[in-house]
């Protein structure tokens, strides 16, 4: 069994309700092993490209466009079809860890389903397994922690557990949105090296969803920066995060506060990007992001501009040439 | 788990009392000279006393009210004035027929709402789904009893398939006792079933949308899996409750169809001693029934904390 | 790369119209309802109280009384008109005393501290395991039937559901910040209640009411079909069926329009009530209790 090239391509894709499209022609390559930053504010589309190659889409939305994964196109498979492939070659590690598990089994009983679902070991031998991950994810008291329901062990063991789950089977592929940003400041940290780490070992590749800069310099080798359903930048993460070239990744780089002010106030918001996230049944003609851009001309408002290359590109008509100084 | 049910056993007991208060005052309170009463208009002075005293009605109203929860309490319903016939005795006979019909009555109900209101939350927005709304919608509009007379004249007068009404006893006739209970229980259920899909439908909706089943489908469970696996599984708690709250709705119902269908059950013993003026067996079987509603809230708050470990575990 | 037209249109989800659309079916049935109890104070097709032998069990269509006649000659629309008075007096009689008590019960629940609530809602958990049926009938025993008792029984049942509704209404409005404000203004508990905590919970409490009117309606035809509701020459659509299945049975024409009439009304009532929740308040969701 060969290793496919690429963990992921994702092709054009769409994703809509049919009235309004969250994701409007995204495509990036993920190699296998490789890890890729998503970035962006909350409504540009992150967490929908995320959903919608899990194939867990909420109601009434639908994906368009390609998706390879492991030899198929994920888009075209049905529910059961893809059913048998998430937890096992392609996962997914959530943002709140308290709404995400079933609050009426116990965690140990969670993760062991996972594993007997997709290899077919028997109950022993899957919570000998489940003791096991449990036991990698540096959680005090395997042998209790298996036994205990969520509500009864603190926010980051919930997060550790929910990495347990998504890593149980060794995925090609692990997604892993906002993972951190529900829990503690302190917290934080040490749930980043340990799912660093976890995905290091199993040699997966990582789709990370956020909106925190220093998070992708820290664990991707590639960055994608999302608005308004589209990728206006991407390339390597350190050529990007130095010398940006869309005028949008240039606000999101200087509006970042440094790890000081992380500290400090565990917020990362946009200050000195003026206006808003337009809203999806509304977005301006042209480029997205012109009501808001310092370069914007005539041709911005009425012409949409595309990526310009496939490895380093910006979708901007005006891209910016000097470095900024405040890579993270 | 000890101190949630504790306080759930001191609640139970708490309502018993207060109900047994209440039953008692709204009966003895406000009717007058019992025993003038059941003798009626003709009566003397001397035997309205003699029927007084051989009752201990001319006794104050606490004391009366003490020892009517001290003898319920051992096991002693009082008797009929007229017959002499122990409450207990007639309260038993009368529910091997309202006991299996208000169960079955439920049952069916479950089983027609769950499957039901499970399918409505996820075809909901499609045609299907608002059809089942509106059906159910209607038959929360149907008064049970008319519900009755509708089944009845169907299956009953047009089809000739099933009695009207009446009742043949469980030890004479067991095919005819069943066969006259398919009727009343097919009423009943379906109008529980009507109220029940509206309630379960947006318990599974509720569940449906939370993370956690999300979580499930992304770990490897197809959707139907996980609305089946874990979305009823906490939906459980909802529905739970609801059919606690529905179980004083459910016996209000199995008395109009005893009436519709006359089967002897409790609710034809009730009017009759209410009739006769019957006090004592009437506060006594009324509050055997209140007893067993209370009770059964008991019981699903048990369940309760024992399908929700964070109930379970909280002390 | 493909791209999607940006639809200038908002979002209109499809729920909403079939919401409306209840509303609107639920407005329609409630004012016919309502029309025809009015208009019978002025006008009825005959006497419904007093016997015509002659005229006994008429089929339906017969001319001048087109839904035929009972037993005593009696015309069943006029009845059926006569009865839908008794509905909206016991259904709206009990729902409104149950809309006073509950509001005092709720709000002082919500407003008056820890040892209010848990006296009021543990009150109210226990009244609502009391079958209302059963006690009706006791009350009915003790103080005899008609249309006082039967609102009064009704009111019972229906209080400890409106006192939990209203305690969690205001509860949530209590815990809003212009409360806090207001009370930092030195304006007392009363004044807050009945100016800032009122108006906001009136939404909740006029779809209750019209939910509980419904109720009301179903539980009156219950108590009179077991005969221990109104009695003539109040008429009630209860009574008519009772009277029907015991005189002519149950295959008789005259055991179907007062059911028909009250599926009509209740099923009105209750699509205006569901109407009303989503207008009125659309993050309010479907409460079980």
């Amino acid at each position: 069994m060969s290793a496919p090239a690429n963990a992921l391509e994702v092709r054009d894709l769409v994703v809509t309700n049919g009235e309004v499209a969250a994701v409007r022609g995204v495509s990036f390559t993920i190699p296998a092993g490789g890890r890729m930053g998503l970035v962006g504010e909350s409504g540009s589309g992150k967490s929908m490209t995320a959903l919608a190659l899990m194939g867990l889409l909420p109601m009434g939305w639908g994906a368009q466009g390609s998706v390879l994964h492991d030899g198929v196109d994920l888009v075209t498979q049905s529910d059961r079809a893809l059913s048998s492939r998430r937890g096992r070659t392609l996962s997914m590690v959530f943002q709140d860890p308290l709404s995400s598990l079933n609050p009426v089994r116990r965690v140990g009983d969670q993760i062991a389903w996972v594993i007997r679902r997709h290899t077919g070991v028997d109950r022993r031998e899957a919570e000998r397994q489940t003791l096991d991950l449990v036991r990698q994810m540096k959680l005090p008291r395997p042998e209790q922690i298996v036994r205990a329901y969520p509500h009864e062990i603190s926010g980051g063991q919930r997060q550790r557990i929910m990495i347990a789950m998504a890593l149980a089977c060794y995925p090609q592929l692990i997604i892993a949105d906002e993972p951190t940003t529900a829990l503690d400041v302190t917290v934080q940290k040490q749930v980043l090296r340990l799912l660093n780490a976890a995905v290091k070992e199993r040699n997966s590749a990582l789709l990370m969803i956020t909106h925190d800069l220093p998070i992708i310099a820290a664990m991707c080798d590639s960055v994608a920066v999302m608005y308004a359903g589209r990728i206006v930048e991407m390339g390597p993460v350190g050529e990007v995060f130095r010398t940006p070239r869309h005028h949008y990744t240039r606000g999101l780089l200087e509006s970042q506060p440094t790890m000081d002010n992380i500290a400090l106030d565990g917020s990362s918001r946009l200050v000195s990007i003026p206006g808003m996230v337009p809203p999806l049944h509304d977005l301006p003609a042209g480029c997205a992001f012109h009501p808001r851009c310092p370069a914007a001309s005539e041709r911005c408002r009425s012409a949409m501009p595309e990526l310009d290359g496939r490895g380093r590109a910006a979708a901007c008509w005006h891209p910016a040439a000097a470095a900024v100084e405040a890579a993270p | 788990m000890t101190i949630y049910v504790l306080r759930k056993l001191a609640f139970f007991v708490g309502a018993v009392l207060v109900a047994s208060l209440a039953i008692f005052l709204l009966i003895r309170g406000a009717g007058g000279n019992v025993a003038a009463i059941v003798l009626g208009k003709d009566a003397t002075a001397d035997a309205i006393n003699a029927l007084a005293h051989t009752y201990g009605l001319d006794r104050p109203l606490p004391v009366q009210y003490v020892d009517w929860i001290m003898n319920m309490l051992s096991g002693d319903l009082g008797q009929s004035f007229r017959t002499k016939e122990s409450v207990a005795d007639l309260v038993t006979d009368r529910l091997s027929v309202s006991v299996p019909l208000a169960l079955s009555g439920l049952l069916l109900g479950l089983i027609i709402a769950i499957p039901v209101g499970t399918y409505a939350a996820r075809n909901v927005g499609r045609p299907s789904g608002a059809l089942l709304a509106l059906l159910s919608q209607i038959g929360v509009a149907v008064p049970v009893f008319w519900a009755g007379i509708l089944l009845s004249v169907l299956f009953g007068v047009r089809l000739g398939w099933l009695p009207t009404g009446g009742w043949t006893d469980w030890t004479a006739d067991p095919v005819g006792a069943v066969r006259s209970l398919v009727l009343p229980v097919l009423s009943l259920g379906l109008i529980m079933a009507a109220v029940l899909i509206r309630y379960i439908r947006s318990a599974v909706l509720d569940v449906m949308n939370q993370d956690y089943v999300r979580t499930a489908r992304a770990v490897g469970m197809t959707r139907t899996q996980a609305l089946l696996q874990v979305g009823l599984r906490n939906a459980l708690l909802p529905i739970v409750t609801i059919v606690g709250l529905q179980i004083a709705e459910l016996i209000g119902g199995t008395v109009i169809i005893e009436m519709v269908f006359s089967l002897p059950g409790l609710s034809r013993m009730i009017l009759a001693n209410v009739a006769a003026r019957e006090v004592i067996v009437v506060q006594s079987t009324v509050m055997l029934i209140i007893v067993f509603v209370i009770f059964v809230n008991f019981v699903v708050d048990l369940l309760y904390g024992i399908l929700d470990p964070r109930i379970r575990n909280s002390a | 790369m493909s791209t999607i037209a940006p639809t200038a249109r908002p979002i209109r989800p499809k729920r909403r119209l079939q919401l409306n659309a209840s509303l609107v079916v639920g407005v329609a049935l409630t004012i016919g309802f309502l029309v025809i109890a009015i208009v019978s104070f002025f006008w009825l097709p005959s006497n419904p109280n007093i016997p015509v032998i002659k005229d006994r069990l008429l089929p339906p269509g017969t001319a001048g009384h087109l839904l035929g006649t009972d037993v005593l000659g009696r015309d069943v629309i006029a009845q059926l008109m006569v009865g839908s008075r008794t509905s909206i007096l016991v259904g709206a009689g009990g729902a409104s005393i149950a809309l006073i008590l509950g509001t005092i019960t709720g709000l002082a629940a919500a407003a008056y501290g820890k040892i209010a609530d848990e006296l009021i809602s543990r009150g109210a958990d226990i009244m609502l395991s009391i079958p209302g049926m059963v006690t009706a009938l006791v009350l009915a025993a003790t103080m005899g039937s008609g249309a006082l008792t039967t609102i009064l029984a009704l009111s019972a049942f229906f209080t400890p559901s409106f006192t939990r509704v209203i305690r969690s209404a205001a509860l949530s409005v209590l815990q809003e910040d212009f409360i806090t404000a207001a009370r930092l203004y030195g304006r007392g508990k009363l004044f807050i209640l009945a100016r800032h905590v009122l108006p906001n919970i009136a939404g909740v409490m006029i779809v209750q009411f019209t939910l509980y009117f419904a109720a009301g309606i179903l539980t009156e035809a219950g108590l009179s079909y077991l005969g221990v509701g109104v009695t003539r020459p109040q008429i009630s659509w209860g009574m008519m069926l009772n009277e029907a299945q015991q005189q002519v049975g149950i295959s008789s024409p005259l055991a179907v329009w007062p059911g028909l009439a009250i599926v009509f009304v209740v099923l009105g009532l209750n699509l205006l009530g569901d109407g009303l929740r989503d207008v009125l308040d659309p993050k309010l969701k479907r409460r079980t209790a």
